[in-house]
């Protein structure tokens, strides 16, 4: 917003650089939540992207990309695109690479019709199901639930969210009544006076915060970091609390007690604007400082000096990312740490608050608007009949044409296994990369009556399918997005599809004729026109869009949701009112008890595996993997190993390794480092085949989120034969 | 009114740097560079801890790269830039990647020329920021006014006998534009509460 421009400290006006024959196009990158500013560089004479400039202008970001922002443009005319649709005859190589042929759109719309309606006449309509992500705008993930739920007629949705941000959207809910992932601006974060970070490895998967996250430390503000890797974030935090994988919870409660023990709580905020507050300080009672390290690890005076930290600070924020929430009590521990601003009242006012930092590019819009299977537009619940009610209304189709809740991502794989559901449309995720127990994914994937897979890029996921259809890159489409802030802004096209690739939403308004239904798609014949449905379809609800027009985005920078009307600016801050979503208006103080990991280390598998990403790669790799600046900066998965724990196992740097758990095994080059903890080891997950370590991880699942454990499972390294090594 | 005038130069606050080496793609990206990127970023001590540092030619006010080359290939832009080697004139003789006291220019086998960082001069001879500092997520590489830097330098050139930064001798070879400041920044701050 102009506002924050003329605010923010970082900010200034420099023109951008523009060379002869060529366009700069305004846009986002395609890759994390942080969406950074970024201009496309487009050749006016040949009308195609060839390189990147920075958008000094973007508020949240002024111009500063990651390696990743400054290569994504190499996507879009990249070798490996699908150019045709792809047809494989042959079922029997499914899971390989191989037997595709290319097929005309007319073919192969044929060909999935034909094969959707067979499934769902002989085994009915929820034999059919989509698996869906939200690496995309709004509007196609808003067209992907309808497409569901009125093409399909299928209760089988659900999407990536699921091993991503489903765990934030839990706790917030609980906590809130609401899941915005910011109560506040990023253009907030390095004014405040103590920033507390759990489970964000920041500086690789969120590199644009980091000039805001050092400010905080060069105003005299102070950082903490929980983290069993002493991450580029954690080397120059004030305190980095150290803790064992997936025990946040205990370090959670812990700190609650000490803020409560050491009278850093707001009793009149406690009493004015929340319920749970009795119950909760009576059960972190037990999480004394030595308690709590004993689960841990960490040093007890850690534990006191960064509760006195965040206690004292006049201004705090919290915030979290997938290393807590990708646990079996992942819900918990975004509650448990949201705690700590509530009973401290740090939230609800400028400079302080809680943040989830989003993994996806459309992590927080896209699940909103219907990809999850008990969600409709606008954060409305399938489950709710008033809800579904005025979502029907939006689409036309009567309330009892409105398909049940199904069950949540990992659990399709399930029901894909026993063959209740037996045809698949996947878009936008790669869950045989991202998805854990790899094994059994694979083997449901491969257990389809049907499968289609939309994609830019072969991924390993579509190497199951029968029939690929062609996709394009974020560039070649608009829409909007919903950074991590909770800013809708917009992405713009900087070049037609290429080949014959297709937008999603094309795609779906084509396939729902094709099947019978395009009375209630045909009018949808730009992305335009699906926003203005979208909006209508949020209005009333939790998330509600419908001021946020194009135009309104365009002129403010973003427009921060809720905003109801055209006369709304939106809402940067969450809660300046003191009012949350629950319907007495109160935030609720959890009272959580400790559970550990589903699985501990023990006698076989004595040691603890985490996983993450590094800066250089975007979840499955799908995309980063096939940039030659990425892949060359990393281009195999490692495994982190402490040097003693090398020791004791014989081996050393850049030596190759067994890793194994109980669902699997894979080979891995070992990195010798100090900065990780003696009993833990790490491996990051953008790989893909045999290198892929969900091969390894569990799929224990969070009963509320329904996320997978893919923070802590128990593991055992072997040294790889010296035969092997050679 | 954009901010495009003003004598701005680079500087490194090394302290700050998380090794994402976007100043790295970031430097194929300006338009100029036939996209090989010219400077470095290194893992100071990977086997203990995840410190980064990005080495960057520091644009010697006297550079030893030009002084050694034997046909002035070398030229030194009005900026204060050092530029690349001009192509009709490096004989590849690669004496500037031995004079240079930091390691900075490359070479090319296949070409017999050497080639190096020129500060994306397109960019900064209009005092557009170059394509590093442009992208540096952690304000590790700044455009800063000379006013500024003076701040900076003021704030970093204490005697505590640990740190300093770049200028005076003996802790660089020479006097550079680019300014740079030793890890270490964190020292002696003074703590909000």
């Amino acid at each position: 917003m102009q506002e924050d421009k003329v605010k923010d400290k970082f900010y200034r006006d420099i023109a951008n650089l523009t060379h002869p024959n060529e366009k700069l196009i305004k846009t986002h990158c395609s890759y994390c939540g942080m969406q950074c500013g970024m201009n496309l560089r487009v050749d006016t004479n040949k009308n195609k992207i060839i390189g990147v400039e920075p958008r000094y202008d973007w508020p949240v970001t002024l111009g500063k990309m990651c390696p990743k922002g400054v290569t994504a443009y190499q996507q879009t005319n990249h070798d490996d695109r699908i150019q045709f649709p792809l047809i494989r005859d042959d079922a029997s190589r499914k899971g390989t690479k191989e037997g595709f042929r290319e097929a005309s759109w007319e073919e192969a719309y044929d060909l999935v019709v034909r094969k959707f309606k067979q499934i769902q006449g002989d085994y009915g309509k929820d034999a059919m199901s989509v698996f869906s992500g939200v690496s995309m705008t709004n509007e196609k993930c808003y067209l992907t639930g309808k497409f569901a739920r009125v093409a399909l007629q299928t209760r089988y949705i659900d999407y990536n969210g699921r091993y991503c941000m489903s765990s934030a959207a839990g706790g917030f809910n609980r906590s809130f009544g609401v899941d915005r992932g910011s109560t506040f601006p990023w253009t907030d974060l390095h004014q405040t006076d103590c920033l507390f970070l759990a489970g964000s490895n920041t500086a690789e998967c969120h590199p644009t915060s980091l000039f805001r996250i050092w400010e905080v430390q060069e105003r005299g503000g102070y950082i903490i970091v929980v983290d069993p890797r002493e991450t580029p974030t954690a080397r120059r935090a004030d305190v980095h609390l150290d803790l064992r994988p997936g025990t946040d919870l205990a370090l959670a409660n812990c700190m609650v007690n000490l803020l409560i023990e050491n009278g850093y709580v707001d009793e009149a905020f406690i009493q004015d604007h929340t319920n749970g507050f009795e119950e909760t300080k009576q059960l972190v009672k037990q999480f004394t400082p030595a308690y709590t390290s004993a689960i841990t690890g960490v040093d007890p005076e850690k534990l006191i000096r960064a509760a006195e930290i965040y206690g004292e600070a006049p201004n705090a924020i919290v915030a979290f990312a997938r290393g807590i929430e990708q646990q079996i009590k992942g819900v918990d521990n975004v509650s448990g740490y949201v705690n700590m601003a509530l009973v401290t009242g740090k939230i609800g006012r400028p400079k302080s608050g809680v943040a989830t930092f989003t993994g996806q590019g459309n992590g927080q819009g896209g699940r909103e608007h219907g990809q999850k299977s008990d969600n409709l537009p606008g954060y409305r619940k399938i489950t709710n009949p008033e809800h579904v009610a005025e979502v029907c209304q939006v689409w036309g189709i009567k309330p009892e044409e409105m398909p049940k809740a199904g069950v949540s991502a990992h659990e399709m794989f399930g029901l894909m296994n026993e063959k209740t559901i037996r045809g698949l449309y996947l878009l936008c995720s790669n869950p045989a990369v991202s998805a854990p127990n790899s094994n059994y994914v694979r083997a449901a994937l491969k257990n389809l009556d049907f499968m289609v897979c939309a994609d830019f890029y072969l991924s390993e996921s579509a190497e199951y399918a029968d029939v690929v259809l062609p996709s394009v890159t974020w560039s070649e489409d608009e829409g909007t997005v919903t950074n991590l802030e909770g800013r809708v802004i917009k992405i713009n096209k900087a070049q037609e599809p290429v080949g014959e690739s297709k937008p999603d939403w094309l795609i779906q308004v084509e396939l729902a004729e094709r099947m019978g239904r395009g009375e209630y798609f045909r009018h949808l014949t730009s992305a335009r026109l699906i926003s203005d449905e979208f909006r209508l379809a949020t209005k009333g609800g939790l998330a509600d869009y419908y001021g946020a027009t194009w135009e309104k985005i365009d002129q403010q920078d973003g427009v921060f949701w809720p905003c109801p009307d055209d006369e709304h600016k939106g809402t940067p801050h969450m809660f300046l009112d003191k009012k949350f979503n629950h319907p007495d208006g109160r935030a609720k103080i959890c009272a959580l008890p400790y559970r550990p990991p589903a699985e501990e280390p023990c006698n076989e598998y004595p040691l603890r595996l985490t996983t993450g990403r590094v800066v250089y790669h975007y979840l499955s790799g799908n995309q980063t993997r096939r940039i030659p600046f990425l892949n060359d900066m990393c281009p195999e998965p490692f495994v982190e190993v402490h040097p003693l724990t090398a020791k004791q196992y014989d081996i050393s740097h850049d030596e190759k390794v067994r890793l194994y758990t109980r669902r699997g095994t894979a080979i891995y080059k070992v990195k010798v480092t100090e900065a990780i903890r003696e009993d833990t080891v790490f491996v990051p997950y953008h790989f893909g085949h045999e290198q892929s370590i969900n091969l390894l991880t569990i799929d224990a699942l969070d009963p509320i989120s329904r996320m997978p454990e893919f923070k802590a499972c128990a593991a055992q390294i072997e040294k790889w034969e010296v035969s092997h090594n050679a | 009114m954009p901010d495009n005038h003003g004598n701005r130069k680079l500087y490194i606050e090394l302290d700050n740097c998380i090794g994402c080496r976007a100043c790295l793609a970031a430097c194929t990206q300006c338009g100029g560079h036939e996209e090989r990127n010219r400077n470095y970023v290194i893992d100071v001590n990977p086997l203990v801890d995840r410190q980064t540092m990005p080495i960057m030619c520091l644009h010697c006010v006297n550079p030893p790269c030009a002084r050694s080359c034997p046909v002035q290939a070398i030229q030194i832009h009005e900026t204060g830039a050092v530029l690349s080697a001009m192509v009709e004139k490096c004989l590849g003789c690669q004496n500037c990647t031995i004079a240079c006291p930091y390691g900075i220019p490359k070479f090319d086998v296949e070409q017999s020329l050497m080639y190096k960082c020129d500060l994306c001069i397109d960019r900064t001879k209009v005092n557009i920021p170059p394509m590093c500092a442009s992208v540096c997520p952690s304000n590790t590489l700044q455009w800063l006014t000379e006013e500024e830097i003076d701040r900076k330098m003021e704030r970093h050139t204490l005697d505590n006998g640990t740190w300093v930064s770049s200028n005076p001798d003996p802790y660089l070879e020479n006097e550079t534009n680019v300014k740079i400041s030793l890890p270490g920044i964190l020292q002696n701050k003074i703590k909000l509460y």
